[in-house]
Formats: structure tokens, C-alpha cells, sequence
């Protein structure tokens, strides 16, 4: 198990190395020069948000299913790694968005959408990090999970409707830049490399949490005190010193 | 023999990460009251709501009233288990009249049960008083009040008379012979080994998160 | 044992008597809202046309911001024994969600009415269309309110809750916000808000399909 994570980890190096090389190889872009490069990060750091999400979402249902443990580990390990990539996502749109539209921020039903899905993410992880008890933690968790999944999409329309009907001036879009071969070639190492790092954090931060729940289990075990122990007979000779 | 009316085999309860009770075994048989005294901390009120259902084991099983208390069924046999914590639990807002049958319109009495209920209780004359305005020992009696509107077929008292006055004991000792004499069970938690006098079968003593038979 | 709907009615009605008794939401809430809607123009600017543009927006605002407090409120006796006690009575948990989604959605539609004339007195806001607030007070107070009561129930009786609820509810709200006022402004313009209407319709039914759901695994001792 320990081999096949490490190899992971050195194939996740390797492709984080092999899309850099490859995204400062490519020559700058017609129209946005050297910030089109932003993308390389940008677009990885969405697509990784909403797998990462996805994945706790299935990992919640499967845990209220099944009610084994291993699948909550794995819904909040995946949410932590979506939380930073939804972040990473949104300061990378920004620093692109400064020099391309002159703002930081604009009103775009993506842009609403990325940052409600990185607020609902971190309320996620409050909540988790609020109930102490393992079961309790999994079983409120996976809940709030099943409602974000019953939310989310009516969200997504509201702000896609509301926006529809302020349509102002069309921005420049990623999408509209022009996509010879080398850079494409690059775009697409840029997604398996985060994809790998993805795959690599997961299964890293599962383990470490299982691991957790290892040592509980054999504290637990062995001869941990009650909670009663921790209350002996009132001295008070020991108080006239 | 017919089936037990608490049965808790190999429980252990942890409260977030520390356990509180490992390894317990303890079953009350049809129309049996049992005493169990423990110093302060020693899990007592963590063992009576495991069987009030309000609290899962962590290892082990419990079963209640024939009923497993991880399954929906608990949700069937609660109203027929009279629990009374060591924290009053009215509706501070309500009335003593008004807590009554709020409890009555849950449990399916008339209203006639609660004013005779109160009356049982002697707060025939306050029931119009909030329950935040009562004393802790008003606060009780409304409480029993609750367990005569439907007669409970296990009782759970966790100090329930501590700090009553002479009465109100006896409307303990009432309840108790009561749900026995009914074919029930009841388990009677408090610290001292005493237990005021109550007419219990059998004490036991928890220490060190398991049971013992009490010296 | 009672019927569901004879429960959720009761535990309602238990609800709003401690409400009644307490005055917590329109006696410390609803102040505490309209100071917002004070505040805040002192801090932008008085600007009447301004005011006028923004004042339906921001009232909803203020609105979803303070409502979540309903949900939080002390006199709905959610913690410690009084939760115990209502459980040993023996009421379903989708009772008991309901009836207090429902209590808590009175209660957010006394809070939107004393609020409106708050705004509309500060803002001099333009509101058309009065007949259509008739559906579309009640619709967003239902929303908030099974909203609020779910997230509620999810983060249980945690030490950080009274902070943790908001932020599990506010995002989770934009629907709501985003229907309330473009439904506003679009009788302001004299166009058909039946869309917004609808949002807020699917909104309810969701969150109403996925209380009843998720009140039995909710429950779970712990």
C-alpha cells in the first residue's frame, strides 16, 4: 500500500513538473500574451473543485448506505482538497480577470457559482470539525451533503436566470482564445497532472485519517481510565498544608 | 421466563472521545426495580440514557422493551418509558397546566387526565404558574405528572428525589411500586446507596465504567 | 400515538406559545433587523434615488440575514432536557421538524411584515404589485424557515452552532434571495414574476421532501 502511494506521489511530482515545462513551453498567446498561461492553473483548479465534490457528495450517500466509516474519511478528506483547489481556482480567475476586464470580481453566474460551491465547502468543514463523536460527525456531514445535493442545482439556475436577465456587455472569455495544438497539448498535461495530485492527496489524506481511527481504536482498547476515574474521595487534610 | 425489560450485554459508551462505561452487562427482569449508586462522574446518567434510547451504544447491544435502541422501533416504545433527568425538563414559557398537555396531546390523553394528573400532584392550585417561576421541586412533581397521564412501562429516575420534600418521596415510591407492581421494570440512579429508602430488589454499584453489587 | 400532522401541529403551537411568552423575535429580532436597515444607508450614503434603487434589495437582505436567527432562537427549547423531553413523548421526528419549520415560518412572515413598512418608511422604496407580496411574503418565509430548522437540526446541539448555522444556511439561501427580489423588481417593471414564484415553489417542496428524508437518520441519538 505504502509503495503504490509513494509511486503515486512521485507520478503526481512528475506531471506537476512535465505540465510546467510544458506550459511555459508553449509560445505566448495571440491576443492575451503570457496571462492566457493562467489558465493552466485555472481551469485544473475548477475541474478539480467539482470532482472533489462530486466524490464527497457519492462518498456521503454511500456512508448513509452503508454506514462504514471508510467512506466518510474519504468524503472529508475529498472535501478538504476540493475546498483549496475551489480557492485556488477563484484567486487564479482573479488574477487573470485584473489585467483581462479590469476588476477582480464581476458579476458572472460562473464566478457566483465558484464561490458559493467554496463557502458551502467550508461550511462543510466547520460542521465536521464541530461534532467530536466519529458517527455523529459522519452521519451530520453526510446529511448536510445530501441537502447541499438538493440545493445546489437550484442555485445553479437561480443565478443562471438571474443573470440572464441582467445580460450585460459580453467579457472576454477563456474560451474564446485560439487553441493551436502545442497549447492544447499543454492544457491537457496541466489536467492530468492536477488530476494525479489529486488522486495522490486523496488517498494520502485517507490514510493518514484512517490511521487516526486506528489509534483510537486500539486507545480505546487498551486500558484507557474511564471518565469516572478522574473523580476520586475529596481530601481535605491535603488542603490544611 | 418472559423477556427482559432492559437488557445491555457487553455495552461500552464512549462521550466524544472518552469512554464512559465498557464492558457492562446489566438486565432488569419484568417487575423489578434496581438501584444503581456511583460517585460523581461514574457514568450513571450516561447508562439511563442508553435505555431511555437517547443515547446509542458504542460497543455492545441494548435492548429496551424488546426493542433494539439503534432501530426506528425506539421511537415507538419512548412514550412508554418515563424518564426523568437530573435537570427538570419543562417548557420554561409554558405553564405547568400547559407543559401537561402539550405532554397529554403527544401521548393521546384528554384534558381531564391533566387537571386530574396535576391534581394527583397537588398543583391543582398552581398549574397557571410558568414553569420558570416554579421551584426545582414544582418543576418535578409537574414532571410526574407527566408519567401518571400515561402509565409508563419502564421508569427511569436519575436523582429523581433529590431535593423534594417529604411528599413528593412519596409520590416516588408511588410511581415505583406502581410500574412494578404493573409488571414493569425500573432503574433508579443516585448517589448515594441508600437511594432515599426506595423500594428496590436489588442495588448495584458503578464504578470504573462497569457494575457491581453494591456492599 | 397521535397522527404526524396532529404533532407537528402541537409541537407548532408549543412553539409559538414560548414565542409569544419570550418575545424573542418580534420583541429582539425585528429591532435588531430594522437597525440594520438604519445602518446601512448611514454608512453608504443618503442618496433618495439610491435609497430608492437598493431598498427592496436590501430589505431582503436583512431579511435572510436576521431570519436565520429564527431559527437559532432560545424560546424554541431545542437543547439540552427539553429536547430529551419531547423525545420521550414519543413525537416523530418529522413532526417534530415540521412543526417547528412551521412555527419558525410564522414567525419569519411576522418579521417580513414588520420590517416591509421599516423600509419602505427609510427607503421610499416603490413597491408594485401589492396583491402579488400576498404570495410571495409567505412562500420566502417558508423557505428560510425550513431552511433555517433543517441546517438546525443537522448541526445538532454543537457548542458553535449559534455561528455555524448561518454559515451553512446564507449560501444555501441564494435561491431564495435571488427569487424574492427579482420577483420585487419585476413588478416594479410590470413584467410576470410567475418564474420567481415557481423558484421559490421547487425551493419549498425540496427542502420539505428532504426533511422528511432526513428527520429519522437525523434523530439518531448523540
Amino acid at each position: 500500500m505504502t509503495t503504490r502511494i509513494r509511486l503515486l506521489e512521485i507520478g503526481a511530482f512528475a506531471g506537476i513538473a512535465a505540465a510546467l515545462s510544458a506550459a511555459l513551453a508553449v509560445p505566448p498567446e495571440a491576443t492575451q500574451g503570457d496571462l492566457a498561461r493562467m489558465l493552466f492553473v485555472h481551469v485544473p483548479s475548477i475541474w478539480l473543485a467539482y470532482l472533489s465534490f462530486t466524490v464527497t457528495l457519492v462518498a456521503s450517500a454511500a456512508y448513509l448506505k452503508t454506514k462504514s466509516l471508510r467512506w466518510d474519511r474519504a468524503a472529508g478528506a475529498s472535501a478538504e482538497i476540493g475546498v483549496v483547489f475551489t480557492g485556488a481556482a477563484i484567486l487564479s480567475g482573479m488574477i487573470w480577470g485584473k489585467p483581462t476586464w479590469g476588476v477582480w470580481w464581476t458579476w458572472d453566474a460562473r464566478l457566483v457559482l465558484t464561490a458559493v460551491l467554496f463557502f458551502v465547502y467550508l461550511g462543510y468543514l466547520a460542521l465536521r470539525r464541530s461534532t467530536e463523536d466519529p458517527t455523529a460527525r459522519a452521519r451530520r456531514s453526510a446529511i448536510f451533503g445530501m441537502l447541499a445535493v438538493v440545493q445546489i442545482p437550484i442555485v445553479h439556475f437561480s443565478v443562471v436566470w438571474w443573470r440572464t436577465l441582467h445580460q450585460q456587455a459580453s467579457i472576454a472569455r477563456p474560451g474564446g482564445l485560439e487553441m493551436d495544438p502545442p497549447f492544447v497539448a499543454a492544457f491537457l498535461a496541466a489536467l492530468v497532472a492536477f488530476t494525479v495530485v489529486y488522486v495522490a492527496l486523496l488517498v494520502r489524506r485517507i490514510e493518514l485519517a484512517s490511521t487516526e481511527d486506528e489509534i483510537e481504536a486500539a486507545l480505546r482498547r487498551s486500558d484507557l481510565p474511564v471518565a469516572g476515574a478522574a473523580v476520586v474521595t475529596p481530601d481535605l487534610r491535603s488542603a490544611d498544608v | 421466563m418472559s423477556a427482559p425489560v432492559v437488557s445491555l450485554r457487553a455495552l461500552g459508551v464512549d462521550l466524544g472521545r472518552t469512554p464512559v462505561l465498557r464492558d457492562l452487562d446489566l438486565e432488569v427482569a419484568p417487575g423489578e426495580a434496581v438501584g444503581i449508586s456511583g460517585a460523581n462522574g461514574s457514568g450513571k446518567t450516561t447508562l439511563l440514557r442508553v435505555a431511555a434510547t437517547l443515547l446509542t451504544p458504542t460497543t455492545g447491544t441494548a435492548e429496551v422493551l424488546g426493542v433494539d435502541v439503534t432501530s426506528d422501533a425506539r421511537f415507538d416504545v419512548r412514550p412508554t418509558i418515563g424518564f426523568i433527568g437530573h435537570t427538570p425538563s419543562l417548557f420554561p414559557h409554558l405553564t405547568l397546566a400547559e407543559n401537561t398537555s402539550f405532554a397529554a396531546e403527544l401521548l393521546g390523553a384528554t384534558i381531564s387526565d391533566v387537571s386530574s394528573a396535576l391534581a394527583q400532584v397537588g398543583l391543582s392550585a398552581a398549574s397557571s404558574r410558568r414553569a420558570d417561576h416554579c421551584s426545582f421541586g414544582m418543576q418535578r412533581r409537574a414532571e410526574f405528572a407527566t408519567l401518571l397521564l400515561a402509565p409508563p412501562r419502564l421508569l427511569l429516575f436519575d436523582e429523581a428525589q433529590a431535593g423534594l420534600d417529604s411528599g413528593a418521596v412519596e409520590l416516588v415510591d408511588h410511581l415505583l411500586k406502581d410500574v412494578v407492581a404493573r409488571g414493569g421494570g425500573a432503574i433508579v440512579v443516585s448517589h448515594q446507596r441508600a437511594h432515599g429508602g426506595l423500594p428496590l430488589d436489588r442495588t448495584l454499584e458503578l464504578d470504573n465504567g462497569n457494575l457491581e453489587v453494591a456492599a | 400515538m397521535i397522527g404526524l400532522r396532529h404533532q407537528a401541529a402541537a409541537i407548532a403551537r408549543r412553539d409559538l406559545l414560548s414565542e409569544m411568552r419570550s418575545g424573542e423575535v418580534l420583541w429582539v429580532i425585528a429591532p435588531f433587523a430594522a437597525i440594520a436597515l438604519l445602518l446601512i444607508p448611514l454608512g453608504i450614503g443618503t442618496d433618495v434615488p439610491t435609497l430608492r434603487r437598493i431598498g427592496p434589495g436590501l430589505y431582503w437582505a436583512v431579511v435572510l440575514l436576521f431570519g436565520i436567527l429564527v431559527a437559532l432562537r432560545q424560546s424554541a427549547d431545542n437543547a439540552g432536557p427539553q429536547r430529551d423531553r419531547l423525545a420521550m413523548l414519543g413525537a416523530d421526528p418529522a413532526a417534530v421538524l415540521a412543526g417547528r419549520a412551521a412555527a419558525a415560518a410564522v414567525l419569519l412572515i411576522a418579521l417580513e411584515v414588520v420590517l416591509l413598512p421599516v423600509m419602505l418608511a427609510l427607503y421610499d422604496a416603490p413597491i408594485a404589485g401589492w396583491g402579488w407580496l400576498l404570495a410571495l411574503v409567505p412562500l420566502v418565509g417558508a423557505a428560510l424557515a425550513m431552511l433555517g430548522t433543517l441546517v438546525s437540526a443537522v448541526t445538532g446541539p454543537s457548542a458553535t452552532r449559534p455561528a455555524l448555522v448561518p454559515l451553512l444556511v446564507a449560501p444555501l439561501a441564494i435561491p431564495i434571495l435571488l427569487a424574492a427580489t427579482q420577483a420585487l423588481e419585476g413588478l416594479r417593471l410590470g413584467e410576470s414574476i410567475l418564474t420567481w414564484l415557481l423558484l421559490l415553489l421547487t425551493v419549498n417542496l425540496a427542502l420539505a421532501v428532504t426533511g422528511v428524508l432526513v428527520a429519522r437518520p437525523l434523530q439518531e441519538a448523540g
